[in-house]
């Protein structure tokens, strides 16, 4: 039994030794400031205490920044600048739906598949894996979008089900690894069911990897639901970022900026935020980093 | 002789991926997808029209018939002919990809390039000011969406509010200096996205081999750097940057130009692509999704054969 | 010291710092010794008290960063090698001054054949040409005792096991004619019987090509008995250096004589697996203030607490010790 307590002393101290590591990184925390930033504009939004009139038609076309309008106004004259906060919250409610679903999915999917290393639970997976990542991105989100008849989730499903398998296969490298792990096998030898194993003896040795996992998905649902919100296969209603710059295309060219510049400021601040914290999260986390 | 029985047993163990990216897209673009029916009849039809319709569709078929239909398409490239412009698909596609492999090419090929250098330079002055500037820009330039990159580009480089140098968008290629122009702010573009990714990827690699114990014996034994670089570091990275390589082709070619010919207007798979997507244009989209799996499959026998060459202690198993 | 010749090799106060997160560690501190023509001198001591990077400090081959040489001198026939452009050590690796790692396993490019990566080193510091470099390496693998060198010579190192990679790299080592050879644990990877012969090899070749050897090891056996004078070193610092004899006699260092008296039931094993001195080696990163070993020492007192013991000579015959208050030497010193 003591053997099966092992592991958990060594995760505490990396917990305890990455928390501290991460405190001294001094932009590791800058950057965490601004995505709580982000996320209280955004959970702002959702409460309605701003940006709640994003739609409403206040101004003359393209007006310039002022004190009433911030950022101007656009072609219609709705408020740039509640339109961009609002945004926010689209953005930070696909990459959190994203980053937490893929996650849980590609552990669950990876514990199985390692766990069942050699059989063909694992084969089975390990093909639609590979299935998964050969379908173009952009056309397996169309196929969702128009398969659900606009479902306004259809751009979240189609981003879960192709980000899950990189998720997977770290899960399954991992579990592999440590199945062969002198604790886990002593929880065999005293035939503790295998479910409870992954559960309770495997999956809580790999929740680091998923943390920085889950953060550079975070990312990558953004930036990829800004792009598809572009392309008119994302967010249908509601204000995105995506659809701003949209919106923007023909503006630019008729030399008004506002709304590109709006949109484009604020994602770029949050994704780099979320980048840097990711890989502050990163270097606190990896046990053999060095120089 | 070894290596094509291995080549034709590397091609069989692709076809269960090719059949489930076929089988996935199939069903979601086809079965699941857009009825066409009432598009090609006129008001009131009857039964009777809207029977034939169907018939002519394949709609009345089995499931199963309709997805083998598919498959013998994909086998003989006879995709039958595009929903919106009636064009052979076949010889749209033979039209296209020539225009965006020459799009992205140059893009791809750059990036590459500029993001070893970059790395290398980071990596040989590993912990120092040069290494830690690099490193930042790359994370500011990975922070930038590549939809942002190409609209700022056309701005500052194309419009007449920014430099005005090249055409705002299009691709009337007659010459090779047309060719230059046209190309040159998708590639700026798809360098600039690039760079960030590549730069740390190629570090990370790099620096790994660096520190290895090898390294350390071949400098003990007096290799100068540049024949350290290639013959300890550069071959024995070549793994992880061949499968990164290899395999981001497929992707390049397909979902990198869809973006940027969409919004530069230039004809090429993307393009097309996209507007299949937007009009539900199924011959279009069936005749991609399966050659993009078929291509992944050659990019994974391509990497194989390509390890066996970089390094003598995988064999052909 | 010898007076009468000038040392091979000659380092003084050579100290070696690693950055690492928890801040600025000294992994050698004030390390001093002269190897002379000839010699074979050991370096002993417990697992990570700094015998790799004082021996990867002589060919400018600390990994930097995160390490440097932040202090002292190291001279090689007379010429200074700390600061030494990288250009001109170039010249010198491999040539004048080899090394034989510890790790035979991983030592090797695995991606270039045998015969590749030792006919580089000829042709470069010999000047043969591709045909010249390739019989050299063969004769090379010959002397250290790989079979059917013709054929071995185009395999891969994965295709060897480690033993033939250690000779391997020995082969190479020797190729040029060194003067001067550093061996780091050059058997502690291989077995038994392996180690008996690679050990024999050196000491054979040794002769051969009249060189100069350190040998680091873990092996007080070994030092026995390949060894005229060795070196013991504790937590970064040289605790005492003695000729063989006196060493093994009458070890004046507590720690030395803690090690030694353990020496039956040690011989041929790794120090750090039989934990023979009560108490735990300093964290290099919380040394105490005075005396390294103090906490470990049963001659400790007041004074060793607060001071450090410098490296003094010890007796007519060029010894050196670093405590105040050595045991007695084997005989009554005379008044120096
Ligand atoms: N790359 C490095 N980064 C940080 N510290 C290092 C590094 N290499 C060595 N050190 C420090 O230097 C000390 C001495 O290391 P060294 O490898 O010389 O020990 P050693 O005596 O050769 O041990 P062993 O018998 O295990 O080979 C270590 O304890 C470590 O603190
Ligand atoms: S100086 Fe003191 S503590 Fe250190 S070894 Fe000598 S007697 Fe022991
Ligand atoms: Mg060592």
């Amino acid at each position: 039994m003591s053997a099966v307590a092992i592991p958990a002393v060594r995760r505490e101290s990396l917990w305890s030794k990455a928390a501290w590591k991460l405190a001294r990184d001094r932009t590791g925390m800058i950057a965490l400031a601004f995505v709580l930033l982000y996320m209280l504009v955004a959970v702002g939004v959702t409460a309605g205490w701003w940006a709640a009139d994003w739609s409403e038609v206040r101004g003359g076309k393209w007006e310039a920044m002022s004190a009433a309008h911030w950022f101007g106004t656009n072609l219609i004259g709705q408020d740039i600048f509640a339109r961009a906060v609002y945004s926010t919250k689209t953005a930070f409610e696909v990459g959190l739906v994203v980053a937490v679903l893929a996650t849980v999915i590609g552990a669950a999917l990876g514990a199985v598949a390692g766990f069942f290393n050699g059989s063909w639970i694992d084969e089975v997976l390990l093909w639609l894996m590979g299935v998964l990542d050969s379908i173009p991105f952009y056309l397996f989100v169309a196929a969702i979008v128009f398969a659900m008849q606009d479902n306004p989730y259809a751009m979240h499903i189609a981003m879960i089900s192709t980000f899950w398998t990189s998720v997977g296969r770290l899960i399954r490298g991992e579990v592999i690894k440590l199945r062969g792990l002198e604790y886990v096998e002593a929880a065999h030898a005293i035939s503790v069911p295998e479910f409870v194993i992954i559960i309770r003896h495997i999956l809580p040795n790999t929740t680091h990897i998923l943390l920085v996992q889950a953060t550079i998905m975070f990312v990558s649902a953004i930036k990829s639901e800004v792009i598809l919100s572009f392309l008119g296969l994302g967010v249908k209603d509601g204000m995105s970022w995506g659809l701003m710059i949209a919106e923007s295309s023909q503006e630019v060219m008729a030399g008004f900026f506002n709304n590109f510049l709006a949109a484009s400021v604020l994602m770029f601040g949050l994704v780099m935020a979320f980048n840097m914290f990711s890989d502050a999260l990163q270097d606190a986390l990896d046990p053999r980093k060095v120089g | 002789m070894e290596i094509l029985q291995y080549t034709v047993r590397k091609l069989i163990s692709g076809i269960p991926l090719v059949l489930g990216v076929t089988l996935i897209s199939f069903l979601l673009m086809v079965y699941f997808g857009p009825d066409k029916t009432y598009e090609l009849l006129g008001k009131n039809p009857t039964a009777q029209e809207i029977a034939e319709v169907r018939t002519q569709l394949g709609y009345d078929q089995p499931f199963l018939v309709r997805y083998v239909d598919y498959l013998r398409e994909l086998v003989t490239l006879e995709f039958g002919n595009s929903d919106s412009t009636g064009e052979d698909v076949a010889s749209l596609l033979a039209r296209t990809i020539p225009i965006s492999l020459a799009l992205t090419g140059p893009g791809f090929v750059l990036g590459n390039l500029l993001g070893v250098l970059l790395a290398l330079f980071a990596a040989f002055y590993r912990s120092t000011w040069v290494d830690k500037a690099i490193m930042a820009s790359a994370v500011v330039g990975m922070s930038i969406s590549f939809l942002i990159v190409i609209i700022a580009f056309q701005i500052i480089f194309a419009s007449s509010y920014g430099l005005g140098w090249f055409p705002v968008r299009g691709w009337s290629v007659h010459s090779f200096g047309d060719y230059l122009s046209y190309v040159a702010v998708p590639t700026m573009a798809m360098v600039f996205v690039a760079l960030g990714y590549n730069t740390r990827f190629y570090r990370s690699v790099l620096v790994e081999e660096m520190t290895r114990d090898h390294v350390r014996t071949a400098r003990a034994f007096g290799v100068p750097p540049a024949k350290l670089f290639y013959k300890n570091i550069l071959k024995n990275s070549m793994i992880p940057i061949i499968t990164r390589v290899v395999f981001s082709i497929p992707l390049v070619i397909i979902s990198g130009s869809l973006l940027i010919e969409s919004y530069f207007g230039i004809p090429g798979v993307g393009k097309i692509t996209y507007d299949a997507i937007i009009s539900g244009d199924q011959p279009v989209l069936k005749a991609v999704v399966g050659l993009t799996a078929i291509l992944f499959v050659l990019a994974q026998l391509l990497t194989d054969i390509l390890y066996r060459a970089v390094d003598p202690r995988i064999s052909l198993k | 010291m010898q007076a009468d010749t000038q040392p091979l090799l000659s380092v003084r106060d050579l100290v070696i710092e690693f950055t690492t997160e928890n801040g600025v560690v000294r992994a050698a501190d004030g390390i001093s010794f002269d190897v002379h023509e000839n010699e074979t001198l050991g370096i002993v001591g417990e697992s990570g008290c700094g015998k790799t990077v004082t021996g990867l400090s002589i060919l400018g081959l600390i990994p930097s960063p995160p390490g440097r040489v932040a202090g002292g001198s190291i001279r090689f026939m007379g010429r200074e090698l700390v600061g030494l452009p990288d250009s001109e050590m170039r010249n010198i690796r491999g040539r004048d001054i080899s090394m034989i790692f510890q790790e035979p396993m991983t030592a090797l490019n695995p991606v270039f054949t045998v015969g590749n990566q030792m006919t580089d080193v000829l042709r470069r510091h010999r000047g043969l040409t591709r045909r010249q470099a390739r019989d050299a390496a063969i004769e090379m693998l010959a002397k250290v005792g790989i079979p059917v060198p013709a054929k071995r010579i185009d395999e891969y190192p994965h295709q060897l096991s480690g033993g033939m990679r250690q000779r391997v790299m020995i082969a190479m080592a020797l190729s040029c004619d060194p003067k001067l050879l550093i061996a780091d644990e050059p058997t502690t990877a291989l077995d038994v019987t392996t180690q008996a012969q690679v050990l024999e090899q050196i000491a054979g070749l040794q002769s051969e090509f009249k060189m100069a050897v350190v040998l680091i090891t873990h092996d007080l056996g070994i030092v026995a008995e390949t060894c005229r004078r060795a070196i013991v070193m504790y937590c970064g610092r040289i605790v005492e250096n003695a000729a063989i004899e006196r060493l093994f006699e009458a070890p004046r260092h507590p720690y030395a004589k803690g090690l030694l008296e353990s020496i039956p039931r040690l011989r041929r094993e790794r120090l750090d697996e039989l934990p023979i001195i009560p108490g735990r080696v300093p964290n290099l990163l919380h040394l105490p203030p005075g005396c390294r070993f103090a906490a470990r020492c049963p001659r400790a007192d007041a004074l060793c607490r607060e001071q450090s013991p410098a490296l003094v000579p010890a007796g007519p015959h060029g010894d050196f010790i670093a405590c105040h208050h050595p045991h007695p030497g084997q005989q009554a010193e005379p008044a120096a």
